[in-house]
């Protein structure tokens, strides 16, 4: 009886399908392609055909266990939100802090902290035109600097993601802080963010301060470093994100990443590191395009395709190694000068996607960041427009909401195979780290960024405001500029110069000589002498540069 | 252009061999796009060359060519020589554009006045070395830089023809590129004069080295002793021994040696200006006696020999 | 004559920041269009680009500034100014504040190209001031 149900359903199913695509056919006789930025085609309709839930088992499961398809813990937002790390970092130290105490007053204990371009680039203060100084980030060389950046904050009950590429001295700087102060190592909790030097190598360049050979050397020291002497911190983030801006489509983006990922890895392992300790202290973060379901499909792929490689290719059997931990952020690269007020759109549907994509982490951008730095009252829209998707539209009622949904779980499992395939790409390349290093990755991104350039400039890809619906703008709308003083900045500089000179400079020529012959010998960490070097007072850009000339600059490959 | 006033060549000329930078930068301008004066210029100079010596510097892209190039910059400028630096880029076959990135690598000079970097589209020229390189090189010889080097990118005939050009050849690899060395022995380590295993802090360097040494000893470079080096470009290892082992090879002004270069260069400027005269010709003139002898051909009246020797009498005619 | 040389133009950034997909675009698309493009990685030092624009005879060089890198170009400039490149026409693209266009086209930059321009326009407005920067120059 049942069974003939079942046959009967089906016979009705194939009626309706058939019938319904005469329908269809019958009104759009000539339909066009829908491609999306991965190349994949989209079609009208998706359906028991495209996905089996069957399959439901192998494919998705439950949360919290493999394959992690509809999120890494079991509870997901009903448990805990996601943490909603604004980047923040303006200005002098002073500045900085007053910020961040207003945060920290209204209930924040996830913070960021996002240096100037100069200190990105490796530099002191001084070392620089003081036109640049401040103006996109906070200015920070010295331990004096950071503790006045984290003044009357207690270090040990806040965590901190700090953008702090190669060799991590800014964590080294609040590292020297926390002794100071007697915090205890144990207690200081966030990630360095831009550990990531492939993907700055290939695509953020600016913060891509070291040759290839030497970071290769310092990620895995200062990995070794903080398991051991840090252990609640997140020594590395992967990045996809810059890629994606870079131009790769979402689905490179994520197979460069997942790539990246493995090479550290394997070099972490050849150093002899357990993996059960340091996997599950890896995590990623990644660009959310305006592609909607594209991108919650490349999340689910992505999260689903790690716990494989870890179980899998690395035959690591703790659960905690497979969680696939990302931050999210909302891509800039969508967002236009052309009547800026639609990027609060743009924004909040990127939000949205990455919500969905499971993230445990977001950033969403500012309106305005098109035109400028952004300014406070925009990175409050900014803020706001995560606090309306959670608290009004109720995004974070259920676990994985569109799991099951035809479209996305085909789109997964085509997202997937997409993926798979540039990694077989890389693989059959010699693995990423020798992809990059000939160029290979640079070449495929400079492509997908070409192609996409041509889909606006042809305007099959239709951008608001840019190459359709353009409107006549009345300029004097915008906001003025905040910009750091001249004085603030000469105040500054006055007091690095003054740092510098009551320093005891036998503990800092000793600090930089040791630094310098830690980096010439396998024995010792080298990482541990940067610590060592920032508590010495030695600063920022000396450490940097010392490094530089050890190792050679960093110079990244850029192939047009 | 060609109606320029002699007074204004002439005026550049002297700018450039009193060692003006622009006047040397415009000088190539001129010859590379073959504007009016630039066979008065080229006769004008030739007085003034002589001086310099040239290196050329090949190897496969990835090898880190421009890195070295940069750390072997430094090291000639520590020993004060001055520097004139001409990177070959291929053109696009398709647009005529070029995209001229080498200088990628070159920024630390960017404030010294004892460097001169100039980037150099082959257009379209088949070799890979673009049609007046070796004249570029004259113009710098004449504007009295002490080195220059050659830079070329690619494989084959670019090498072989750089050799023309340059006193000293010196080729560049690397480990772990894959097959690059096996596909070397072709042609470059003939024409080389020095061989340089470059990123030698890579694990699979002495692979690399060893593979190198037992071509050499199987006769691949026959011709006298080829030292095989090792440098680290990104630290500058290995590097004052790279400019030693030039140096030591470079012919003293007045030897044989340096006449035979000489003469070996003038030949091939020779050369290469009957072989850019025939193929102006072939590809304005021509067309109909050209299919006229393709037709011929294909009939079996005429072999393809007889009819290339035809059209090289057509050609010549043509010129008279 | 002079049609007979390609166009040729400085793709660079100066200053701090290292955001270079906009400037790999528009290098591309330029080459493709047939011009010759000498392109540098970010961070050039004003002094390397003069020295860099010289050696290499351009035409037109086109900065892309993001963050506030664009306001060392008048110092860019007066150096070519000094340097006695006075032909040499300079755009600058990328995200400039609008009381800072005003400023930058008073210092003497050709053009400000925003966000969202169509390639082949910028294409075209190199073409056209490469041809006035031959126009006025003695040698050309």
């Amino acid at each position: 009886m049942a069974e003939k149900t079942a046959s009967m359903l089906q016979a009705e199913t194939v009626k309706a399908n058939a019938k319904w695509r005469h329908d269809y056919q019958q009104r759009i006789p000539e339909d066009s392609t829908v491609t999306n930025r991965s190349g994949i085609d989209i079609k009208p309709l998706y359906g028991p055909d495209d996905w089996d839930s069957n399959r439901y088992m192998r494919d998705l499961g439950y949360p919290g266990q493999p394959p992690m398809t509809r999120g890494i813990y079991p509870t997901m937002y009903r448990g805990r939100t996601w943490s909603q790390r604004q980047l923040i970092g303006l200005g002098t130290p002073e500045d900085y802090n007053l910020r961040l105490r207003r945060l920290i007053e209204a209930g924040n204990s996830a913070i960021s902290l996002i240096p100037c371009n100069s200190v990105y680039r490796g530099y002191d203060i001084d070392e620089v035109d003081p036109l640049l100084l401040g103006t996109c980030g906070t200015t920070v060389n010295t331990i004096e600097d950071m503790d006045r950046c984290f003044q009357a904050i207690d270090i040990g009950r806040i965590s901190t993601a700090m953008n702090d590429p190669l060799p991590f001295t800014l964590l080294a700087l609040l590292l020297a802080v926390a002794e100071k102060r007697g915090v205890s190592w144990q207690k200081i909790t966030g990630t360095s963010n831009q550990s990531d030097y492939i993907s700055h190598f290939v695509a953020n360049h600016m913060f891509f301060r070291l040759a290839l050979p030497g970071c290769r050397r310092v990620l895995v020291d200062h990995i070794a470093f903080c398991n051991d002497r840090v252990p609640n911190w997140n020594p590395l983030s992967v990045v996809g994100q810059h890629m994606q801006q870079a131009g790769a489509t979402p689905a490179q983006a994520m197979a460069f990443t997942l790539c990246t990922a493995m090479h550290y890895v394997e070099d972490c392992l050849a150093r002899g590191l357990d993996p059960a300790r340091f996997l599950p202290r890896f995590t990623f973060f990644f660009d959310v395009s305006i592609s909607f379901f594209e991108e919650i499909a490349k999340f689910r792929a992505g999260r689903r395709l790690w716990q494989e490689i870890v179980q899998q290719r690395f035959g690591v059997t703790e659960p905690r190694a497979w969680r696939f931990k990302f931050h999210a952020q909302t891509s800039g690269v969508d967002l236009t000068r052309q009547q800026p007020l639609n990027n609060i759109a743009r924004v909040t549907v990127q939000a949205m996607a990455g919500i969905f994509g499971g993230l445990q982490s977001l950033h969403t951008d500012s309106y305005d960041e098109v035109l400028s730095s952004p300014t406070e009252s925009a990175a409050q829209v900014a803020v706001n427009t995560q606090n309306v998707l959670r608290e009004e539209a109720h995004l974070t009622d259920v676990i994985d909401p569109l799991g099951g949904s035809y479209y996305v779980e085909t789109l997964t499992d085509q997202m997937e195979r997409e993926i798979r395939s540039v990694i077989a790409h890389i693989d059959a390349a010699g693995g990423m780290f020798k992809a990059v290093e000939t160029g290979l990755v640079q070449s495929m991104i400079g492509e997908s960024a070409r192609e996409f350039a041509r889909k606006v400039e042809s305007g099959e890809q239709v951008i608001v405001g840019v190459n359709a619906y353009q409107t006549e703008e009345d300029a004097s709308m915008r906001q003025p500029l905040e910009r750091p003083s001249a004085e603030g900045v000469q105040d500054q500089l006055n007091r690095l110069q003054r740092f510098k000179a009551d320093r005891d400079r036998h503990k800092v020529d000793r600090a930089l000589y040791e630094l310098a012959a830690a980096a010439d010998s396998e024995k010792v960490n080298v990482y541990s002498k940067v610590v060592d070097a920032a508590i010495a007072c030695v600063t920022h850009g000396e450490i940097v540069a010392c490094l530089r000339r050890e190792y050679g600059d960093g110079v990244p490959l850029v192939e047009v | 252009m060609s109606a320029r006033p002699r007074d204004e060549v002439e005026q550049l000329l002297e700018r450039l061999i009193a060692g003006q930078r622009f006047a040397l930068a415009r000088a190539i301008t001129l010859i590379e796009s073959r504007a009016g004066p630039a066979p008065s210029i080229l006769r004008s100079i030739r007085s003034a060359i002589g001086n310099a010596r040239t290196l050329g510097l090949t190897g496969a892209p990835g090898v880190g060519k421009s890195t070295l190039i940069n750390a072997v910059v430094r090291e000639y400028r520590s020993r004060n020589k001055t520097v004139a630096v001409a990177a070959v880029d291929p053109s696009s076959p398709l647009s005529g554009g070029a995209v001229l990135g080498d200088r990628v690598r070159m920024g630390e000079h960017g404030g010294d006045d004892g460097v001169f970097i100039r980037s150099i589209s082959s257009r379209g020229h088949l070799g890979g070395l673009s049609a007046t390189t070796a004249q570029v090189v004259d113009l710098m010889d004449a504007a009295g830089w002490e080195r220059i080097i050659v830079e070329t990118v690619g494989a084959g005939q670019s090498q072989v023809e750089i050799a023309q050009v340059a006193d000293v050849s010196v080729v560049v690899c690397a480990p772990g590129l894959g097959d690059d060395v096996q596909a070397m022995k072709a042609g470059i380590l003939e024409i080389a004069d020095v061989l340089v295993v470059n990123k030698a802090d890579h694990p699979r360097a002495d692979e690399t080295y060893t593979q190198l040494v037992g071509m050499l000893d199987l006769g691949c470079g026959n011709r006298r002793s080829v030292p095989v080096l090792s440098t680290v470009a990104t630290n500058g290892r290995g590097v004052v021994a790279l400019v030693d082992a030039i140096e030591q090879r470079l012919p003293d002004s007045d030897s044989a040696l340096r006449r035979e270069h000489a003469a070996r260069r003038i030949r091939f400027l020779i050369a290469q200006a009957a072989a850019h005269e025939l193929k102006t010709y072939l590809s304005a003139e021509s067309e109909a006696y050209m299919h006229e002898l393709c037709e011929r051909v294909a009939r079996g009246e005429l072999s393809v020999d007889k009819a290339a020797r035809a059209l090289l009498d057509a050609a010549l005619k043509a010129r008279d | 004559m002079a049609a007979k040389r390609p166009i040729k133009v400085l793709v660079t950034k100066i200053g701090l920041d290292g955001h270079d997909r906009g400037s790999r675009v528009v290098a591309a698309f330029l080459r493709d269009a047939g011009m010759e493009v000498v392109y540098t990685p970010p961070w050039q030092k004003i002094d390397a680009v003069v020295k860099l624009s010289l050696e290499e005879d351009v035409d037109v060089i086109g900065v892309s500034c993001l963050a506030t890198d664009h306001l060392l170009i008048p110092k860019l400039l007066q150096a070519l100014r000094e340097a006695d490149l006075k032909h040499i026409r300079v755009v600058v693209g990328g995200i400039v504040p609008d009381e800072d266009e005003k400023m930058l086209l008073d210092a003497g930059v050709s053009r400000v190209i925003h966000p969202g321009t169509a390639l082949k326009d910028i294409a075209t407005a190199i073409f056209d001031l490469a041809h006035e920067a031959r126009a006025v120059d003695e040698f050309s």
